[in-house]
């Protein structure tokens, strides 16, 4: 359990905001924050990882006390058991990919774990090369890798996926969901893209203003639940054809891209990128079954 | 899509199915399937303002009252204006309780010589029929 308790003074484009966060964060957990640019998300992170000391409050970590304002306890990063991957790799550009999960390493670690990782991360064809021969998916890799060396218990991410396109996001979901599972790890995603907070997150906190507006499953907070169709995904709309009488809006639901019919008004409204709630009755779709030949 | 308001006056259940009977007026009474029951949704009970929601692909238009059919869902209605296509045409259509859109094939405005101002009944099949609880 992370109990998480922090006030903090922030200075943000409109001025200054108080980050005033209450979350007790279950073991094992993944969760998501969630929210417009200067709500104080990546602030928390910080926080958490002690780049950035709360005005007041307390972090426990399981039975471990991080940080308490009134009794002046601080651990320094190095102490606390945190990983954190950011939008930027920040790889070291003059090391191979071996080198800078080794540089990670804590002085008494031996290089099994890090094979383990190789592994996991499927970095094997990839571990004697420098980072600038990567590509981005790669590189981000990389990094979760070495988020990964000191065997966290809490993995922090950053909008780790923001600059990857569609296709190796999802690869990577794939990954990070991986981790967070074979680690045992609790992780706090931020992360702007609903789809990949719908495939990956217990618990979603939206934050505005430095508080917690809402929080819930991300079904609860994204998908409409008082809605009875039964065939109900979210996706991210690629294209709008607007046709005689009716409109053709193609959308990307995770990697399978589907067409969905609707009015021209409807269709003007939307724009590419939205993130759409595609909804039919469960009576309406058939099935065929896919038949395996062995 | 289309949407009209009404409140469930009636509920059947059988098994993990629900017949809602949604009264739009006294004299329109709408009915909707759902894979819920009062057990899984709270909104299921006699009584709760709902949404009737339902695709304009999925309105059939029958040019009076249709009784050899197995199409219950009824609404009498007169048609406000039709924007015609080469392959498909849009109804817009006036009933006693707000608009309506139907989306047919061109074909069959021809066939059925609709035109502005006639009196239609539009009718949507129940298992193509969302509840949205209000």
């Amino acid at each position: 359990m992370i109990k998480l308790d922090i006030n903090k003074e922030l200075q943000a484009a409109t001025g200054t905001m108080t980050l005033r966060l209450n979350l007790n964060i279950e073991s094992g957990q993944l969760i998501t924050l969630y929210g417009p640019s200067g709500v104080g998300k990546t602030s928390t992170l910080r926080m958490i990882s002690g780049l950035m000391q709360p005005d007041s409050g307390q972090i426990c970590v399981e039975d471990e006390t991080w940080f308490d304002a009134e009794n002046k306890i601080n651990w320094s990063p190095q102490k606390r058991k945190v990983g954190y991957v950011f939008q930027d790799y920040a790889l070291f550009p003059h090391m191979t990919v071996l080198e800078n999960l080794n540089f990670a390493k804590a002085k008494n670690q031996t290089n099994s774990s890090i094979s383990d990782l190789i592994e996991i991360m499927e970095l094997g064809q990839l571990q004697n090369r420098k980072p600038e021969s990567l590509s981005g998916g790669q590189k981000q890799r990389v990094a979760l890798a070495r988020a990964l060396v000191q065997k966290p218990k809490i993995l922090l991410l950053d909008e780790p996926l923001a600059a990857l396109d569609s296709a190796i996001r999802h690869k990577l979901q794939g990954f990070l969901k991986t981790v967070h599972q074979e680690f045992q790890l609790t992780t706090i995603l931020i992360s702007h893209d609903v789809g990949e907070i719908v495939k990956l997150a217990d618990h979603v906190y939206q934050l505005e203003e430095g508080k917690i507006l809402k929080q819930g499953t991300p079904e609860t907070i994204f998908i409409e639940q008082n809605l009875s169709g039964k065939f109900k995904f979210t996706g991210e709309v690629l294209k709008i054809q607007q046709e005689e009488i009716i409109g053709i809006v193609t959308v990307r639901i995770h990697t399978d891209v589907v067409k969905v019919v609707v009015q021209h008004e409807e269709a003007s409204k939307l724009a590419i990128g939205d993130q759409v709630l595609v909804v039919s009755k469960a009576f309406t779709p058939l099935l065929y079954k896919i038949e395996v030949s062995i | 899509m289309n949407r009209l308001n009404g409140n469930i006056s009636r509920i059947e259940v059988s098994g993990n199915l629900t017949l809602a009977h949604v009264e739009v007026t006294p004299q329109l009474v709408l009915k909707a399937i759902v894979i819920d029951t009062p057990k899984t949704a709270a909104y299921l009970k006699v009584g709760q303002e709902v949404v009737l929601v339902f695709k304009e692909t999925e309105v059939i238009i029958g040019t009076n009252s249709q009784t050899k059919i197995s199409l219950q869902n009824q609404i009498p209605a007169s048609i406000n204006k039709i924007e015609r296509g080469q392959l498909l045409s849009k109804l817009n259509l006036r009933t006693i309780t707000g608009e309506l859109n139907a989306i047919v094939s061109t074909n069959a405005v021809k066939t059925l010589c609709l035109k502005t101002g006639d009196a239609v009944v539009a009718m949507v099949k129940l298992n193509e029929v969302m509840l949205q609880a209000l």
